[in-house]
């Protein structure tokens, strides 16, 4: 569904610069930031539906990334390593909200909507300015579907359809097997498919933008 | 058709991680089975529906990773040599313990002893009586002091001497070696000289006359060829000019032709024009 950019190229052949890192070259390591920053904290948006939170995450995991670069055995296996760390990281700071309970994800969506209006942050393509918004609006109803999703099917769908990972990956990523990666995805699509009949959005009635 | 697959493989498939012949067994059971691939079309429909979330852009800020965590304390430069020498100082105390060596330095002595022999010396140390006072010990000091000087006196005379007779024996050999030589320079008188001039002229005349000599007949022949050369030369010049003056004749003769010719034609021309003239007038 992603078209092959540059930089995913650059990822996908990023082995010599892992190993490059892993030896402590402080530049590889900036490079390895780079190129995977914007994955992570994506990743870590569409899981938290928040910029602040997701850049936390995104901060801690790649601290975490430079300094246990060096216990990395495998430097085929970075990919479900870093995203390993940043799973942890999410579910680390997912505790600490519903301990403190201070916030609620709806308050956390109507901030976000304030704060910054869609036509500032999103990548515009379209010259239709009413075309945009219904974009948007309807990534921000698809973002909302995510988060009534539980933390585990959230995790999954992510990684499946937003980041790529295949199921083995996924499986490794979450230390279980691939048939629960499976069966959670199922039951995640399941949901969402659940959530967006709930609130009429289907194939037809959004047919124009697509 | 017995075969129905779960939701792992519903998921394998939709995502394209099925392969071989479990593809071709779920493929098999999507065309014999209608509902299944309505199913499988709205899977695809959410799928395409979820597609409209996109990447945020995002700058990744720089990352600090302190310095001090990454760095092991073995990284440090010339902490192993340290760590070495420590370690064999370590080694040499722990086996003087064993062996009973004793380190000791006392009243100007340093004394090294395995087996704790140590203190029988310490006793000998303690024998002997310091009471020397500070006049004795000056005392002392001045007279080796004296010592020295007169054994540094001593070997100074010496060596003087030997150097003063080395000097004068030397100057003695030297002095009469060029005595020697200036008599037998002197020796020399004026008939040899006279003998060596007149021969040194006698050489030199007969130099100059070959040199003449040779020059001559040299130059006598440079000089013919040179003329002989000339002749030639000019010869030839006169050859060229006389060739240029028939080409010159040649193409004004033909020019003088030409312009003949030229003129012939146009006098037949108004000639034959002026005929013309006149007969047409005799016919009018």
């Amino acid at each position: 569904m992603h078209a092959e950019t540059l930089l995913d190229i650059a990822m996908m052949h990023s082995d010599t610069l892992i190993l490059k890192a892993r030896q402590g070259d402080q530049n590889a390591q900036g490079k390895l930031v780079q190129l995977w920053y914007k994955r992570i904290y994506n990743f870590g948006y569409k899981f938290f539906l928040d910029h602040d939170l997701a850049m936390e995450v995104s901060q801690k995991t790649f601290i975490s990334m430079c300094r246990g670069l060096q216990g990395l055995q495998d430097a085929t296996r970075f990919k479900s390593w870093l995203y390993k760390i940043a799973v942890n990281y999410c579910r680390e700071e997912a505790r600490k909200m519903k301990g403190s309970r201070s916030l609620s994800f709806d308050v956390v969506w109507n901030r976000e909507a304030e704060d910054s209006p869609k036509w500032e942050s999103s990548s515009q393509r379209f010259d239709n300015p009413e075309r945009q918004l219904q974009q948007s609006e309807l990534a921000d109803l698809l973002q909302q579907a995510l988060m009534e999703l539980s933390e585990e099917q959230r995790e999954v769908v992510i990684m499946k359809e937003y980041e790529g990972l295949k199921f083995r990956e996924i499986a490794e990523v979450l230390n279980i097997s691939e048939n629960t990666v499976k069966s959670r995805m199922y039951y995640g699509l399941d949901g969402l498919r659940k959530i967006l009949t709930k609130r009429n959005i289907n194939k037809e009635s959004i047919g124009y933008e697509l | 058709m017995s075969y129905k697959p779960d939701e792992k493989e519903w998921m394998a498939y939709l995502y394209g991680e099925l392969d071989g012949a479990e593809k071709d067994k779920f493929e098999q059971y999507l065309l014999g089975n209608p509902e299944a691939q309505a199913e499988m079309e709205k899977y695809k429909g959410l799928r395409s529906i979820l597609s409209a979330v996109e990447d945020k852009e995002v700058i990744a800020p720089p990352i600090v990773v302190t310095d001090a965590r990454q760095r092991f304390i073995w990284d440090i430069p010339y902490l192993k040599t340290i760590a070495s020498i420590a370690a064999s100082l370590l080694l040499i105390i722990f086996v003087g313990k064993l062996t009973g060596t004793q380190v000791s330095f006392q009243g100007n002595e340093f004394k090294l002893s395995f087996g704790g022999g140590a203190r029988p010396s310490e006793k000998v140390v303690e024998q002997v009586p310091v009471t020397l006072s500070a006049e004795q010990v000056q005392e002392m000091i001045n007279e080796s002091l004296q010592q020295n000087n007169s054994a540094i006196a001593a070997t100074w005379k010496k060596n003087e001497e030997k150097l003063a007779s080395s000097i004068r024996t030397n100057l003695a050999v030297n002095s009469s070696k060029i005595d020697r030589l200036m008599r037998q320079a002197s020796l020399a008188n004026q008939e040899q000289i006279g003998s060596y001039i007149a021969s040194l002229q006698s050489q030199n005349i007969q130099q100059v006359k070959d040199y003449f000599a040779l020059s001559a007949t040299e130059q006598k022949t440079y000089i013919e060829n040179l003329l002989v050369d000339f002749a030639d030369y000019l010869q030839q010049q006169r050859t060229n000019d006389l060739q240029i003056v028939q080409m010159k004749l040649n193409s004004i003769e033909l020019n003088t032709d030409l312009f003949k010719q030229e003129t012939e034609q146009i006098l037949t021309s108004i000639i034959s024009s002026v005929g013309n003239a006149e007969t047409k007038e005799t016919k009018n």
